[in-house]
């Protein structure tokens, strides 16, 4: 954990920023005075599944007294999200405050959609880990606050795996595979489901094998897709993928993968901590018998590679509630509602101090070690467009796991990257 | 004409398959929503449902403002069904019956609008619904769902008026009537079929129009039904039994119309399409 | 085409006459004045709210299409209202790529198979309601009229249901029939049998029209013709070919033309089915257009195939048009 999530945060920064902190929260509070924002009415649009109701409610309720305005959360979909939030930020009246993912973050940062909101970055954000700001910062400006990341872990069924005679929970790759296969002979589960197209796993087994997908060529970027080293991490998948009966052209959320495992008849899956959630939604029955751990690595002592999603705050240009938006923001990214959330949702919070909370999630714990290990999708504005649906990379996938070499599969789909890597702007 | 017992048999053998192959899906989705979730997944289909549930009828009904989007589809479908209608009639009795100069430029018209491809102009729609300020409103559905309908409508309903006998007019003209009395009691009470056949085709295109509303109304208060079945059938994946107890609801409505209509619809479709 | 005149009301014989070429007895014929009473700009004054309509609703979207075609609209310049001409970029770059010369043939080969079956099929159907005793011809129409109003979102969703990879009944149904690799097939993994299932779920939905209207049309057909040609000594099919056809063929014909076009502009049958996929591999013109304007964010991309779709399909019907225009020449 030293280089990603101990970012390079120093003490004196820290106590700095609380102070600040402390001390603007309850000036601007007071100045704006409790009625300062009357009848405005601040709008939020979160994703699916990351705003906890508790959570909500109390944030809800404090931000209205303090500011005198309304609060209202939105809840978004990530399908077609992209477009719709291109489109709502030109509108006249946005969406005040947006949750953007982080790979998409300097994409939107690059359109001029955002507010800057360096200023809000000296006053609260000194403290920020420096790792998981780094996709809200383009140009040297700051389009956005982080807000929270998670990166997958193994979820797996302990009854399955205890049906199978398996003991603990595997430390290395290759005792995985071996867990795997014992599964495989032993009982008629499905030992693990892993559609074609889980991309973001993949992802993150091509930071496991420090390949990069994106290569700078003059001053262009192009694809690097034909790297061996994202030939080897498409390996690793495809052996992950031969345990598994699921779909190859589909991704994880179609179907739903939680709910495929609700079933009981999976030995495991990879994802993330919150689809336990989804998966008890639909089968109350499985609570008991999900675990969870870390994707392990080549060896013990390293795990996987992880993509290291998260979601940043940002703030539409075109909103004319800037400065209500920010309240919104000092009070929902403080320490109390900043680690309830965290706590709530199991999730790594944006500053390093507030860590603490998530001792005792087995969740957390599970997704803490390979956290140092995180990474994302090349933080390149020009990214973005590459995930537009149809995901060249998701081809790729695909077409290896039918059988074409990760050599040809790469060749497949290639001009494709190229030209959406060239065209954004 | 003498027919063999086979000639008299293989018709009614086709038509059985047929309806059979016709009918089926439609079943499948109203049986697969009234079947428990086992029997939906079980490793032998469960053709006749005994054991009928309504679980997941209530989970479909229980998504958010559900209510809200039943209103808003019946709304827009309904009023730019009218419009359309209205609107249609006058130009289509225009078409039939006069003759005027520039006639043949007009149907060249209705039949080049007739074959706008909306779904991929929806990002020009928006910008100019975007610049007048009228997102998130049924204003711009309604009336967007009209024109898509109208060139349809004009010339089918053309069609329709061409059929009624001059002569019914006429004589009714000789009994004193205007030309618009004429119209108002002899002409359009014969047009009736025609008219509720052709505002079946509006229903269907209103019903279903999904691309515009998804950019247009981003509020969910002001969205409409084919939003909820799309999101729906992403949210819950492969639980069929809830996807197709939302495809059920969002179908029976037309199901209902149309098997009402229909005959009426058949006859005039006919004398319509005919003419061309 | 001025509109501006007020009604004549007076129109005695000022108005040309309604009806040139009316053969019906003198009566009427003498009171050609009183049926033309609103004078020359009574049909316009009827097609306004039409051509209005067409006009705002329909003209001013194409145009704005046709502005944005021209544009580098990206959502920078969406977000910001920016105007960037950028001349012809998008047309040429469209037209240079290969890839849209491929969606333009498969759209084209696409649409022909489609017609092709929809028009046979529905014909033979047609004819088969035609032939049937009254009780059987209500259950048939019954199961034509049910799939021909099943909304096309909740067709397509129970296709998909019925194609289905696990318990998909269709894969049983082929198990059991002997086909037992069929068992667990992905029917959305190639191209050819993505299209099989849409041409299918297409073809389903669009026979009824044809058949339930073709079997009207046969019954309004004078029995007397057939009478003469069966005196003739003409036999099932030589009375299809010699008086039914002739009889059917301008229906047939605007038929034909009304599902080209909606068969190539069909949408929601192939974004939901596999959204154009496996591999864009069965993106057919407007979903090319969509996937490359609103969903890859290049609106103005979007926009120049758009309209290069738009005139493709009026090349496609250009024919028919023709036809149809010195039809009516002839007719009034």
């Amino acid at each position: 954990m030293k280089r990603k999530l101990i970012a390079a945060v120093g003490v004196a920064g820290m106590l700095m920023s609380v102070a600040a902190c402390g001390g603007d929260d309850g000036d601007s509070g007071e100045k704006a005075g409790a009625d300062g924002f009357k009848g405005e009415t601040l709008t939020v649009w979160a994703m699916d599944g990351s705003t906890p109701p508790g959570w909500t409610k109390d944030l809800t309720a404090a931000f209205e007294k303090k500011t005198g305005a309304k609060l209202k959360f939105e809840t978004q979909k990530w399908d077609g999200i992209q477009q719709k939030i291109t489109t709502a930020l030109s509108e006249s009246t946005p969406p005040d405050v947006i949750e953007v993912g982080n790979t998409q973050t300097p994409a939107y940062a690059a359109t001029g959609g955002l507010a800057d909101l360096s200023d809000l970055k000296s006053e609260i954000g000194t403290d920020w880990a420096e790792n998981l700001n780094e996709s809200a910062v383009f140009d040297g400006k700051q389009y956005a606050a982080p807000w929270y990341f998670a990166n997958r872990v193994v979820i797996y069924n302990k009854k399955v795996w205890a049906d199978a005679g398996i003991k603990g929970t595997p430390k290395t790759r290759d005792e995985f595979f071996d867990a795997l296969e014992t599964i495989e002979k032993k009982t008629d589960a499905e030992p693990m489901y892993l559609p074609g197209q889980n991309w973001y796993f993949f992802d993150g087994l091509t930071i496991g094998q420090g390949a990069d997908l994106v290569k700078k060529e003059g001053d262009k970027y192009v694809s690097n897709l034909s790297d061996p080293k994202v030939a080897a991490a498409m390996e690793i998948y495809k052996k992950y993928q031969s345990f598994s009966k699921a779909p190859k052209d589909k991704d994880e959320a179609t179907p739903q993968q939680a709910e495929v495992f609700a079933k009981g008849n999976v030995g495991a899956i990879v994802g993330m901590g919150w689809e336990a959630g989804t998966a008890i939604a639909a089968n109350k029955k499985i609570e008991k018998d999900i675990g969870y751990f870390t994707i392990p690595g080549e060896s013990a002592d390293k795990p996987e590679g992880v993509f290291l999603g998260g979601s940043n705050l940002a703030v539409a240009a075109g909103s004319k509630k800037q400065e209500l938006a920010k309240e919104f923001l000092k009070m929902a990214l403080n320490d109390k509602f900043e680690g309830a959330l965290a706590k709530e949702n199991g999730v790594i919070p944006n500053k390093e101090s507030l860590n603490s909370v998530l001792v005792g999630n087995v969740v957390a714990e599970a997704a803490a070690p390979a956290a140092a290990q995180g990474g994302t999708t090349p933080l390149i504005p020009e990214w973005a467009a590459v995930e537009n649906t149809p995901n060249p990379i998701k081809t790729y996938m695909t077409a290896v796991l039918k059988g074409k070499s990760p050599a040809d599969a790469a060749e497949q789909v290639e001009a494709e990257i190229n030209k959406r890597l060239s065209q954004s702007s | 004409m003498k027919r063999s017992p086979f000639a008299r048999l293989w018709p009614n053998a086709t038509a059985l398959v047929l309806f059979v192959v016709f009918a089926f899906p439609v079943y499948w989705m109203f049986a697969t929503a009234l079947k428990p979730t086992g029997d939906i997944i079980a490793d032998d289909p469960v053709f006749l449902p005994t054991d009928i549930t309504f679980d997941h009828f209530q989970r479909a009904v229980d998504a958010d403002h559900f209510w809200t989007l039943v209103g808003n589809s019946l709304t827009v479908t309904v009023l730019s069904v009218v419009f359309s209608l209205v609107i249609a009639l006058l130009a289509s009795f225009a078409l039939a019956r006069m003759r005027f100069k520039g006639r043949r430029g007009f149907i060249l018209t209705f039949m080049i609008a007739q074959m706008a491809p909306w779904e991929v102009m929806v990002i020009a729609i928006y910008m100019i619904v975007r610049d007048a300020d009228l997102l998130n409103s049924l204003v711009p559905l309604t009336v967007f769902y009209m024109i898509m309908v109208l060139p349809f409508t004009i010339l089918t309903l053309r069609g329709y008026v061409a059929a009624v006998p001059k002569e019914l007019e006429e004589s009714a003209m000789v009994d004193g009537c205007t030309r618009r009395q004429a119209f108002v009691k002899v002409i359009f009470p014969l047009l009736a079929p025609g008219l509720m056949a052709t505002s079946l085709f509006g229903f269907i295109t209103a019903w279903n129009e999904f691309p515009l509303v998804l950019i247009l109304n981003k509020g969910i208060e002001k969205q409409t039904l084919p939003l909820w079945l799309s999101s729906f059938q992403t949210t819950f994946g492969d639980d069929w039994g809830a996807t197709m107890a939302a495809a059920s609801l969002f179908a029976v409505p037309i199901l209902v119309l149309f098997v009402f209509l229909q005959r009426k619809a058949v006859s005039g479709l006919t004398s319509g399409a005919v003419k061309g | 085409m001025s509109v501006q005149t007020e009604r004549t009301d007076t129109g005695t014989a000022a108005a040309p006459g309604v009806r040139k070429t009316d053969s019906s007895p003198p009566g009427p014929e003498a009171r050609t004045g009183t049926k033309t009473r609103g004078g020359a700009s009574a049909p316009y004054l009827l097609l306004l709210p039409a051509l209005l309509a067409t006009l705002v609703l329909l003209g001013w979207p194409l145009v704005k299409n046709g502005m944005l075609s021209f544009q580098n609209l990206n959502p920078r310049q969406l977000i910001l209202h920016l105007t960037e001409w950028n001349g012809g970029d998008n047309y040429k770059e469209v037209l240079g790529s290969s890839d849209f010369w491929k969606v333009v043939q498969r759209t084209v080969a696409f649409t022909a198979v489609n017609v092709v079956l929809i028009m046979v099929l529905g014909t033979l159907v047609g004819l088969l309601l035609a032939r049937l005793g009254k009780r059987m011809r209500l259950l048939l129409m019954l199961g034509l009229v049910l799939a021909w109003a099943m909304p096309v979102i909740a067709a397509t969703t129970v296709y998909q249901w019925l194609f289905a990879q696990r318990f998909g009944v269709v894969n049983w149904l082929l198990a059991k029939a002997g086909w037992e690799s069929m068992a667990d097939y992905n029917w959305f993994g190639t191209q050819f049998s993505t299209f099989s299932v849409i041409i299918l779920l297409i073809v389903w939905q669009s026979i009824p029209f044809v058949a339930i209207n073709l079997y009207a049309a046969t019954t309004t057909i004078p029995k007397e013709l057939y009478e003469a040609a069966s005196i003739d000594g003409a036999g099932t099919w030589k009375s299809f070919t010699s008086v039914t056809f002739p009889f059917m063929r301008p229906f047939l014909w605007a038929t034909t033309f009304l599902e080209v076009i909606w068969v190539f502009k069909a949408f929601p049958q192939i974004f939901a089915m596999n959204a154009g996929g496996p591999d864009r591999l069965t993106e057919t013109l407007p979903i090319y257009a969509f996937v490359e304007g609103p969903g890859n964010q290049h609106y103005g991309m979007g926009s120049a195939i758009s309209f290069l779709t738009i005139l493709i399909l009026l090349g496609l019907t250009a024919y028919y048009l023709r036809t149809v225009l010195k039809q009516e020449e002839d007719e009034l």
